[in-house]
């Protein structure tokens, strides 16, 4: 009777049919010959335990999506450029203000007024190099050109890892810097939020971190609509801004406190410091990378709309930074640094053009919230580029593998994780203030772009397509400028914390090294040869049974042992002569056949002399035979309650520990149920 | 999916013969089951011959005849539409699925017809199709496969 079921009767006297139970279908579907596919249900922990850990993940981060749930929503122009740009274009809310505060540092706060725009023009200069060479990036790497990719098709391993590192140290820059400079600018609107700055920042990350693990959908339109609303305001702002200086001839004089703070030293304008505000005022090129990376994302013909995206994006950059640069300048408006204003809250310098533009009005506040809303967007494509990253390491080899497996929700959990855990100390360190992470920053990114533009050189010399001499000259003209200004950067700014990015990379590079020398040994040694067929086992197997004595736990473990192997044999580890003879007699009556070692152990010790004896098997055996597996057996009694964990098996736990990983041995738990 | 003006149903049931037509009837009453939220029950009968005693352990353990209700279930859950797969073995295949519609009270019963010709040319509709016609108490629908060759 299948199922235990009766036949049920039809209609008709002889319509008999019966049910027939299918018991793998509430967790498998059978989905081709031999093959199952798992049902959610099977994938339901079991014990209460893991059942309630399971509840709590779903509702803070939803329930497990299916595999096919993933989709490849392609972006128009319009949406890629919103999504890709949101870290480049919010790189101008921060950008003029390290330009001046370079020159205030510098003891120069007066030449900032005059040196600010012709850096920050000399910077939208370079910023139309880097998006001419990635332009070229786009349109050969139709897959994806992120520097990575590019250096490792063009370079080899090395170049692409230092590439890699640059990127990954760069991705928990951006999500630092603009979480803290988004948390800025919510203080500049209210001040009085100044003191729990470095708890918005974490709150934001952390907030940032659980949507990310939710799996959030970048191609969502409500990542496109913060950088529309800043753009936009921006934009708004310059053209307001500009009308007054321009046509109203409004100019401001810098303020009396900074006229007194720098009566001294006006006017001493080195070229140091003008390379130091030009390499403080580089940050303004993060994120410029980000679209050559997301080619596949793009409507088709997916290069050249990319192509085009990257052009209009570097265009609404530069005319953002420069413009804010021109009216800070002309307004003559200083970042509230102590230097300059004494321990006053710190107000960021778009914030101040804003409120110098719009007033205190509710304009004000709005483009404070669109600002702050773009930044911690920017924060956002780097929990999306860093895991991603990690996960193309991990599946070369160069990361851990966990990197590359995505979890209930489809997200690489493990590198947003660790995104979030790295960018929220960053902002802890430096107390959620931008300017301490600035140096940081610029090192890696352009490090990256050289390497960059560097294999787009290699790829032009080895495919030699049609124009690739005046391809090739547009990436050496931007390998060059690139080059140039990671040593500038580097140096300039290398006793302000350059230096740790520096010292990072190598450290980076020879820890994946090592990661993929510790993969690639593993998969050495655990290689099978093509050309093998794979026979019966050859070698001898012999059975060691650790004992307690005689009950049902050990007769068990006995009997499974017996399965496997005739040379079977018990261990009894005792202190007391008298008890190690009276189990002998016990178990010589009642299990015959399978020899008993007793082991007298004057100095109270169990695990030790269980290990003595297998080894002393090993060194009995004939040495011109190939060594037995040994298969030591142990008796297990299965604990029901948590507390029962406590008061049984301990010794067996230990003696497990013990002979985990010794040479051609294996262990087998054989659990004993407690029937009632 | 065209509109289909037709009385909505509540609870079909919808007949597999383990064919090419499965998954072509189970698209189309699962997604007008989705939009009236109507209860679909998938039937496959394994007809066991009268040799062997009718509790022969036949069906349950062939993978093929699990994959005909397992695939069902998966268009079904395509569209988001709960599907119970219920396999039965019977004497009689027709027998089975009427009066299995009947005792879980269907109002929809669903068939699928592969276009096949008798020795001769003539178009057979089989036995099966005929008694379900004759015997079911609810609405009966049969969906032909298309011609796979133009008629000459």
């Amino acid at each position: 009777m299948i199922g235990g079921r009766r036949p049920l009767q039809g209609r008709k006297p002889g319509d008999k049919r019966l049910r027939v139970e299918r018991p793998h279908a509430p967790y498998f579907r059978y989905t081709g010959k031999g093959q199952l596919t798992a049902k959610e249900a099977a994938s339901v922990p079991t014990t209460p335990g893991a059942r309630l850990i399971a509840r709590i993940r779903a509702i803070v981060l939803g329930r497990p999506l299916h595999q096919e749930a993933e989709l490849g929503e392609r972006l128009s122009k319009a949406k890629a450029l919103a999504i890709f740009s949101s870290d480049a274009i919010s790189s101008s809310a921060y950008a003029t203000e390290e330009i001046i505060l370079a020159f205030i540092l510098g003891g120069a706060a007066l030449a900032a007024l005059g040196w600010s725009l012709p850096v920050a023009i000399a910077i939208a200069g370079l910023l139309a190099i880097v998006a001419f060479s990635y332009r070229q990036v786009c349109l050969a790497y139709p897959n994806g050109g992120g520097s990575y990719s590019v250096s490792k098709a063009n370079f080899g391993r090395h170049a692409s890892l230092v590439a890699a590192s640059a990127l990954l140290i760069d991705y928990n820059l951006t999500a630092a810097v603009s979480t803290s400079s988004a948390v800025e600018q919510i203080v500049s609107a209210f001040p009085a939020l100044g003191d729990v700055r470095v708890l918005i920042g974490v709150g934001a990350l952390a907030l940032i971190t659980l949507a990310n693990l939710r799996g959030v959908r970048e191609a969502g339109n409500i990542f496109a609509v913060p950088t529309y609303l800043f753009m936009f305001s921006a934009f708004a702002m310059i053209a307001i801004g500009a009308y007054r200086i321009v046509v109203l001839g409004e100019q401001h004089g810098p303020p009396p406190e900074v006229v007194a703070a720098t009566a001294e030293t006006a006017g001493a304008t080195s070229v140091f410091l003008l390379l130091r505000a030009f390499a403080s005022g580089a940050v303004a090129l993060t994120g410029t990378e980000a679209i050559a990376t997301g080619v596949p994302a793009f409507k088709p013909p997916e290069s050249r709309n990319a192509a085009t995206t990257l052009v209009v994006m570097a265009g609404v950059l530069a005319i953002l930074f420069v413009g804010i640069t021109f009216l800070a300048t002309n307004f003559a408006i200083y970042p509230t640094v102590p230097e300059l204003f004494g321990e006053v809250q710190h107000k960021t310098v778009i914030a101040q053009v804003a409120e110098t533009v719009f007033g205190d009005s509710l304009l004000f506040y709005l483009f404070q919230a669109f600002t702050a809303l773009l930044l911690f967007l920017a924060a956002n494509t780097s929990f999306a580029a860093f895991p991603r990253l990690a996960a193309v390491l991990g599946e070369d080899g160069f990361f851990p593998r966990q990197f590359s497996l995505r979890g209930d929700r489809l997200a690489f959990s493990m590198g947003i994780l660790l995104l979030g855990l790295i960018a929220a100390s960053l902002v802890i360190i430096a107390g959620g203030r931008t300017h301490a992470l600035i140096p940081l920053y610029a090192v890696g990114v352009f490090i990256d772009f050289t390497i960059s533009q560097g294999g787009m050189i290699r790829h032009w010399l080895r495919t030699r397509e049609r124009g690739w001499r005046y391809r090739l000259a547009i990436n050496a003209v931007g390998c060059a400028a690139t080059a140039v200004v990671a040593v500038v950067v580097t140096t300039v700014k290398f006793l302000d914390g350059a230096w740790f990015v520096v010292v990072l990379i190598p450290i980076l590079v020879s820890m994946m090294l090592f990661i993929r020398r510790e993969y690639d040994d593993q998969e050495r040694e655990l290689h099978v040869r093509e050309d093998l067929v794979v026979e019966g086992p050859h070698r001898e197997q012999r059975v060691v049974i650790p004992v307690n004595g005689v009950n049902r736990a050990v007769i068990q473990a006995v009997n499974f042992g017996r399965t496997m192997s005739r040379d079977v044999r018990a261990v009894f580890v005792t202190e007391d002569p008298e008890q190690g003879e009276a189990v002998r007699e016990r178990w010589e009556r009642q299990v015959p056949g399978v020899p008993l070692v007793i082991v007298e152990s004057p100095y109270r010790a169990v695990i030790s002399p269980v290990l003595a004896y297998l080894d002393v098997l090993d060194q009995a055996w004939p040495p011109d035979k190939e060594a037995p597996i040994t298969i030591v057996v142990l008796p297990e009694y299965v604990a029901r309650h948590w507390w029962e964990r406590l008061l049984y098996n301990q010794t067996a736990k230990r003696l497990k520990a013990a002979i985990l990983g010794r040479e051609h041995t294996i262990i087998a738990d054989v659990p004993y149920r407690r029937e009632k | 999916m065209p509109e289909i003006d037709t009385e909505p149903f509540h609870r079909a049931v919808v007949a597999l013969n383990g064919g090419p037509s499965d998954a072509r009837i189970v698209r189309l009453v699962a997604s007008l089951a989705a939009r009236t939220k109507a209860e679909l029950i998938a039937v496959h009968v394994v007809e066991i011959d009268w040799t062997l005693p009718l509790d022969a352990d036949i069906a349950g353990r062939s993978e093929e005849v699990q994959r005909v209700l397992d695939s069902a279930e998966a268009i079904a859950e395509g569209v988001k539409v709960k599907m119970e797969p219920v396999l039965l073995q019977a004497r009689d295949v027709a027998a089975a699925i009427v009066d299995e519609a009947t005792e879980r009270g269907a109002d929809l019963l669903v068939v699928g017809l592969p276009y096949r010709k008798r020795f001769g040319g003539e178009f057979a509709i089989g036995r099966t199709i005929p008694y379900i016609l004759q015997n079911a108490p609810c609405s009966v629908w049969v969906v032909r496969e298309p011609m796979s060759e133009e008629p000459s």
